[in-house]
């Protein structure tokens, strides 16, 4: 049967007739309240209040209640106390690499891979990342995050990406390994490239923030500035210098919905296993690997022939070498060397900041090969320049402040 | 005078507050020390101060864009939103004070004792533990909303 255009037409009429119903669509609360985090002007008062809420949660629950309130009296006080004691041969290499230092009163100081390595993981990053999933799953299920990529959209199109960009910037603030990972929904090699670099040089991951707001709470706030500035500088640096477009995005923005527990559940275990699976052995490994090189005196050798660098560009003591090599496994583990550290409130800021943006921890660099050795490579020679670009201003500016 | 007429004088006056509540704790984290009257207390740390503050100075701010033809479901949702940020500011002071109030301190036991539970819970309590209670009269006109199709 062959039908004319005018028949088809009518036919469609009849049928859209009687399967469907017309009438004005009203607008619900929830559509309302959805537009409001949308909207710049409404919007930037609601991520606001989002990262606010976000950010004190993180600190009660994993600082205060957690880590200050039950696991630094575990592992300082009964399981420092009693490792110390009963573990044979005080004094010997073996004693020194696995309880570590035997007159430490705390896990952070001892650094051997049975104090510092098993209280970094389980007494100060794991509470951080669980709560970080758990805010983040909510977020997402909640519908919030596709608001936010809209809503940063415009200042993230200045450094050569796009709202999305948002997601692998947040999930980098929980841990780096997934984040290089969901670059993959950025278009193009120039927006995975910038986006790559960035969080692996300026974005601390959720262990390290753990560790931060445990060892240096008062100055946290200023190392997350600093990070800040820089990762908006050097994108638009990047932006500018590296060839290739930024397409616009569209996205469909659903509407605000009751989270259901069993995706939060799941989606929080699977992220939270994950980070244990990535973060438990080379924590251990790294605590392993810097007390052998302290034993065979390489990080003494390395202080010393590195000591011009450390002590005139970057203006920090010369033992915070130990704490770079660290770094290279897991950052988390270097700031919290780094606590053990004498130095003023400004070489700490300086060395937390050179920590965060040097070299990524081994498990990212793993995750970056995968995407490319060319973007590695690209990325790292980037990360150089910004290490020391950066590692020398602060140095300035403290300088210029009188306080260097 | 309607029940929205009544929504909206209320909901002004609950911004007028807030407004000032959240102008107080910025004056007061810069100004540098706490201030307290009767058990209501202005912290002037940064963060609970300085950046709260800002959130509750907002929350007054949605509330009084939203008085004017408060029935219309736009500028009704700026009342919503008000009362959202003030729930996330006032919802975290109160978290704060659950996480501090389990642990029994670093010489204590590893639980609180009672006493010690109870005692922080005791005022004083920053401007938007204040404002919670009065704020959560957004779910009755949300409700009220709902049963007319709203």
């Amino acid at each position: 049967m062959k039908l004319t255009v005018d028949k088809r037409w009518n036919l469609i009429e009849r049928i859209s007739g009687k399967t469907v119903t017309f009438g004005k669509y009203r607008h619900t609360l929830k559509d309302a309240v959805g537009e409001l985090t949308v909207k710049p002007l409404t919007g930037i008062p609601v991520a606001i209040a989002v990262l606010y809420g976000f950010w004190s949660v993180f600190c009660s629950f994993a600082g205060t209640l957690c880590t200050d309130g039950f696991l630094v009296k575990l592992f300082d006080v009964h399981w420092l106390t009693w490792i110390q004691a009963s573990f044979p041969g005080k004094g010997s290499w073996l004693y020194y690499i696995l309880v570590g230092d035997p007159l430490a009163d705390n896990c952070f100081e001892a650094f051997g891979v049975l104090t510092s390595g098993l209280f970094v993981p389980f007494g100060v990053v794991l509470p951080a990342v669980f709560i970080f999933y758990l805010m983040l799953t909510l977020l997402e299920d909640i519908g919030y995050m596709p608001r936010l990529a809209v809503l940063i959209d415009t200042v993230l199109h200045k450094i050569g990406l796009h709202g999305y960009a948002i997601v692998p910037t947040v999930l980098s603030l929980g841990c780096n390994v997934p984040a290089v990972t969901a670059t993959r929904i950025l278009e193009t090699r120039k927006e995975r490239f910038i986006m790559m670099t960035l969080l692996a040089i300026f974005i601390p991951c959720g262990a390290q923030l753990g560790i931060m707001q445990e060892v240096i709470p008062d100055t946290m706030g200023l190392i997350l500035l600093y990070l800040l500035i820089g990762y908006f500088i050097f994108g638009f640096v990047l932006n500018k210098i590296i060839p290739g477009r930024c397409p616009e995005i569209l996205i469909d923005v659903p509407s605000y919905q009751m989270p259901t527990r069993r995706n939060v559940k799941r989606k929080v275990w699977m992220r939270t296993s994950g980070f244990l699976k990535t973060a438990v052995p080379f924590v251990l490994l790294g605590c392993l690997v810097v007390n052998v090189l302290y034993l065979a005196g390489v990080i003494r050798w390395l202080g010393d022939v590195l000591s011009p660098v450390f002590i005139s560009w970057f203006g920090v003591p010369k033992e915070t070498v130990g704490s770079l090599i660290a770094a290279f496994l897991r950052k988390d583990l270097a700031v919290a060397q780094l606590s053990a550290i004498e130095m003023t409130k400004y070489q700490m800021i300086t060395s937390v900041v050179l920590v965060s943006i040097y070299f990524p921890c081994v498990a990212t660099f793993v995750m970056m090969l995968k995407e490319g050795w060319r973007e590695l490579l690209g990325s790292l020679g980037v990360l150089v320049a910004v290490v020391f670009l950066y590692g020398g201003l602060l140095h300035l500016i403290w300088t210029l402040m009188g306080v260097g | 005078m309607g029940k929205n007429n009544v929504g909206s004088v209320y909901f002004g006056i609950l911004g007028v507050i807030a407004l000032a509540f959240g102008i107080a704790d910025l004056v007061v984290t810069i100004g540098g020390s706490s201030v307290c009257w009767g058990i209501l207390e202005i912290p002037n740390e940064m963060f609970r101060g300085g950046w709260g503050g800002f959130i509750v100075l907002f929350a007054g701010v949605f509330y009084l864009s939203g008085v004017k033809n408060f029935s219309e479901i736009h500028q009704f949702s700026k009342a919503v939103m008000g009362s959202i940020l003030i729930w996330i500011v006032a919802g975290c002071d109160i978290f704060a004070m659950i996480t501090e109030s389990i642990p029994g301190g670093e010489e204590g036991p590893w639980l609180n004792t009672l006493e010690g539970f109870l005692e922080t819970y005791s005022p004083l309590y920053p401007p938007a533990i204040f404002l919670l209670p009065f704020s959560l009269v957004a779910i009755y006109y949300i409700r009220k909303r709902k049963q007319y199709g709203g």
